[in-house]
């Protein structure tokens, strides 16, 4: 990659201009809502809460010791990469058969079937959340079929099972729109010709579809990874608040706690975002290589 | 298109996809259900009344916050769309001083937990409204056009994400043959680069439209009085008690939307048809 | 296509613009003037156009904000939260654009100590006389400089009797584990940092302002055993998960008991069986208070309201409406007379009770609960 310098592709100041106009507005969003207010968080960080909660600018390490030093957050950040991880990877193979399914549809087809995906992601998610509880809860239909077929009423929610549920029920769009776009450029005829050659649909598959679709599996990944790693609503309204994650530590030490603790809450807001940050981009230099 | 394998798909992947979607729709038919049952916890059924949607046409607030969260959703879309098109451009086909710092800028939007986003998003909009009421003697209040700003900042990385995809797998050779048949650069984007990625920005401009109707902490924060979304009315609704009141609100926003999709799909079928 | 999307562009960015230029109308403007000095001793000529509230969610009777602009001609917008602490959050910024806030008891404090509030012209006030003075002067803002008491409420337990025939005095039934197996996966304990470990405290004999390394480490032992009991730790539908039986025993706020046995609105029913009572062991006490945002141009208006709000007949309306308790004497007998008997029935204190409530402060040493309620959940 191309760190300094610019390269041969854009040596011509028409290129030069293109490159201005086509940076300018994104630049301008990104640094004025996005830069300036991340230059904030990380000042709070190596700050001191007051007693009412206010910011004290006097220099400190110690929201930072506390971070790495108590096992409680560090327990709830592996809780929570945990359950990001196993909701991607649920929602990656529920997901890369459905894109599949819908790409290799008639056009007009396919737009119905990409919005028939989307359309229950425009009720609101509390409202859906809710669904689950009443289908999922101890007179709820599931329960009411168990019983009906002469098994015992089983717990399903609250619950760790229904958080999946409702963590994957929720993420699963994220990942399959851009599935959608990585395998609407695949060029299918590579897997006759793969079958041609004598590989088998499942090596076709592994050796060749994946890799050139890996662009829409890491985006899908990340876009469902990093909602989940830091959500609550979920977890507190299908767990029943019974365990923190990532999400809940930083509501409550920015707006639930009395007085709140900014600063440490700035401290754990930083060091999740560099790690994912640093992650990410080496996830996709990562599936971007295995491609050559 | 020619591109595209004959077979619509095994027996396998069928079955899948209608499993799928049956995961997909199981709460929103419960939703629908309930929004038709006279238990006023909206969990039982016990017995057909259109008394919920009686009390959601009378509730004047609860559609003010509706059409309010369709119109900030939809703007917010649109530009969003619009930067985070250009942007996937910029850093798919050019090499610049800076490139990977903007790669870690674009990433923060999508990393950056919603409370500390929210939080510096009202300190930031409490600054500049200081600053212009000092030079100018007009203090502005949070409202709409904030809510806009902040939904549009937070999804303009989403869109880049997706659009990048579409652009990764790009067969340049394309605009090449283009060029070499005298297509200026704008014509070569139109005819044949824009069609190629509309899958992808379509995709992006979808899921920032699903993320923005949805936003409750950032939406909480940058609103102003009087200036009320759906998501914050629903999120105080949990507070006391989810009505099928909202379920019939529900299923009427659902009616709408798989009737505008259908649609649209008739009149581009139509329109294919007579041209 | 290509002209329809670039129409539309157009008009976005020109509403964008339009509505960031848009300045709010906070200058106080006059009302169309009456014959001057009403009855009231309001004088209409001061009052502003339009009044903003910042309250919690469903909190306030919106027959009341019709009333009262039938009276004055003062549009009320009133706009929710749901903690103090995203109150503060937006407030503190600065120019949040709200006249009137709820903030309960220690945020009151906290708010004055930040010179986030101006202080209450009594003058203005001249219903105040018909508060409880035994809810007024305490703790978090003496003397009221700065706040009205709003609505009260007092937390411990609500029950379905037919599951408790004998009735609950004791908190043991919440942290015991042998009386918790019969009820497992039915019972919630409220989601609050303060509440949950106060209740434990006062179990174990403490206060519930207790911050001593014992008593925290006791309290912290207590609430990790009761934890798998639980469904949830619920703060927020409380009231409906007892109304509709899928609680049989919850920690919750008086009004949330009330609202469950009585109803709610015409939002859901109540149910006849629902109990609330104060175990011997003791409980909180807490209050909402009214308060004048410092950089709020309306404050006579906002001193109208906050009267307004405290003639009796309008206090006994908005207590019947919400559920919570009003400290309102001169309201108190004009409540229906079901309230009233339920009142008495144990959903508000009697004197007796009284002395074994009490008021949870916050102060520096307060952080220790904040570092116990994540040692509970992060087990």
């Amino acid at each position: 990659m191309a760190i300094g310098g610019i390269t041969a592709a854009g040596v011509r100041s028409g290129a030069r201009r293109r490159l201005a106009a086509l940076l300018a507005p994104g630049l301008f969003w990104l640094i004025a809502f996005f830069a300036i207010p991340l230059v904030v968080v990380l000042a709070y960080s190596f700050a001191v809460p007051g007693p009412t909660g206010r910011i004290e600018w006097r220099f400190t390490l110690e929201n930072y010791q506390r971070l790495f030093g108590e096992t409680l957050y560090v327990s709830a950040y592996v809780r929570s990469l945990w359950v990001g991880l196993l909701t991607t990877v649920i929602c990656l193979v529920m997901g890369y058969p459905l894109a599949l399914f819908t790409v290799r549809q008639p056009p007009a087809w396919r737009a119905v079937l990409l919005f028939l995906i989307l359309i229950p992601f425009w009720t609101n998610f509390l409202v859906r959340t809710y669904a689950w509880m009443v289908i999922l809860s101890n007179n709820g239909i599931i329960n009411a079929t168990i019983q009906a077929l002469g098994f015992p009423r089983q717990i399903l929610y609250p619950g760790e099972g229904a958080v999946l549920i409702g963590l994957v029920y929720g993420q699963l769009p994220f990942m399959v729109l851009p599935l959608v776009a990585a395998l609407d450029r695949f060029d299918f005829t590579l897997m006759e010709a793969a079958a041609d050659l004598g590989a088998s649909r499942r090596r076709a598959f592994w050796r060749i579809m994946l890799p050139l679709t890996a662009p829409g599996i890491a985006a899908g990944s990340v876009l469902v990874f990093i909602p989940t790693v830091g959500q609550f609503v979920v977890s507190d309204l299908l767990g029943g608040a019974k365990v923190d994650f990532l999400g809940n530590l930083l509501q409550r030490l920015f707006t639930r706690s009395n007085p709140p603790n900014w600063p440490l809450g700035s401290a754990m807001a930083v060091m999740f975002m560099l790690v994912l940050t640093v992650a990410i981009i080496a996830y996709f230099r990562a599936t971007a290589e295995e491609r050559r | 298109m020619a591109r595209r394998a004959p077979e619509a798909g095994g027996l396998l992947l069928r079955l899948h996809t209608g499993a799928t979607l049956l995961f997909l729709y199981a709460p929103i038919v419960v939703l629908v259900v309930f929004s038709f049952t006279s238990d006023s916890f909206g969990v039982r059924w016990t017995g057909f009344t259109l008394r919920w949607y009686q009390r959601l046409f009378s509730d004047e607030r609860l559609i003010g916050a509706t059409l309010n969260t369709l119109l900030v959703a939809t703007v917010a879309t649109l530009i969003a769309t619009v930067i985070g098109t250009m942007l996937a451009f910029a850093m798919e086909r050019y090499r610049f001083r800076g490139r990977t710092g903007l790669e870690a800028l674009l990433y923060v939007p999508i990393v950056i937990p919603e409370i500390v986003m929210a939080l510096a998003l009202l300190g930031f909009f409490a600054l500049a409204f200081g600053l212009i009421d000092a030079w100018f003697g007009v203090r502005p209040v949070m409202g709409l056009a904030t809510v806009i700003i902040a939904h549009v900042a937070f999804t303009v990385s989403f869109v880049v994400v997706v659009v990048r995809t579409s652009l990764k797998n790009f067969d340049v050779r394309l605009e090449e043959a283009a060029a070499d048949l005298g297509a200026d650069a704008w014509q070569t984007f139109r005819r044949i680069t824009l069609p190629l990625i509309m899958p992808g920005i379509i995709g992006g401009a979808l899921l920032g439209f699903t993320l923005s109707l949805d936003d409750f902490i950032i939406t909480f924060f940058t609103t102003g009085p009087g200036t009320s979304l759906l998501p914050v009315e629903v999120y105080g609704q949990v507070k006391r008690a989810i009505t099928p009141k909202i379920n019939a609100l529900s299923t009427l926003m659902l009616v709408a939307s798989i009737t505008l999709v259908f649609l649209s799909q008739f009149i581009q079928w139509r329109g294919r048809r007579s041209s | 296509m290509e002209q329809l999307s670039r129409y539309i562009l157009i008009v976005a960015s020109l509403m964008l613009l339009a509505a960031c230029g848009g300045s709010t109308p906070t200058t106080p403007t006059t009302a169309p003037s009456s014959d001057a000095p009403a009855a009231d001793g309001v004088d209409r000529e001061r009052l502003a156009q339009e009044l903003r509230v910042y309250n919690w969610t469903d909190y306030i009777d919106p027959a009341l904000l019709d009333a009262f602009e039938q009276a004055y001609g003062v549009r009320v917008i009133v706009d929710n939260y749901d903690a103090n602490e995203d109150m503060i959050a937006k407030v503190r910024a600065g120019g949040s654009g709200y006249d009137i806030v709820v903030p309960s008891d220690y945020a009151v404090e906290t708010m004055w100590r930040d010179g986030l509030l101006q202080e209450i012209n009594r003058a203005w006030l001249p219903n105040l006389g018909n508060l409880d003075p035994t809810l007024l002067d305490k703790y978090f803002d003496p003397g009221n400089r700065y706040s009205v008491p709003y609505m009260y409420g007092i937390t411990g337990i609500a029950y379905q009797r037919s599951a408790f025939p004998d009735g609950i005095t004791s908190w043991a039934v919440l942290f015991d584990p042998a009386q918790l197996e019969r009820v497992r996966g039915q019972v919630s304990m409220l989601d609050d940092e303060r509440e949950t470990p106060g209740s434990a405290l006062r179990f174990l004999g403490h206060s519930l302002n207790a911050t001593d390394a014992a008593a925290i480490a006791e309290a912290t032992a207590l609430l990790q055993a009761q934890r798998e009991y639980l469904a949830a730790y619920n703060s927020s539908d409380v009231n409906r998960k007892l109304a509709s039986g899928e609680y049989l025993l919850a920690h919750a706020w008086s009004g949330q008991a009330l609202q469950a046995r009585n109803g709610l609105g015409d939002e859901f029913e109540g149910n006849p069986d629902i109990a609330f009572v104060i175990p011997n062991e003791g409980g909180a006490i807490w209050m909402d208070n009214m308060a004048i945002l410092k950089d709020s141009p309306n404050a006579y208006t906002a001193h109208v309201f906050i009267d307004f709000l405290m003639r009796p007949e309008l206090a006994a309306q908005n207590a019947g409406y919400i559920g919570y308790l009003t400290p309102n004497a001169a309201a108190i007998e004009l409540l229906p007379e079901t309230i009233r008997a339920l009142y008495a029935e144990g959903f508000a204190p009697d004197e007796q009770v009284k002395q074994r409530l009490e008021w949870m402060v916050r102060d520096e040493q307060s952080t220790v609960f904040t570092e116990l309620w994540t040692a509970v959940k992060g087990q």
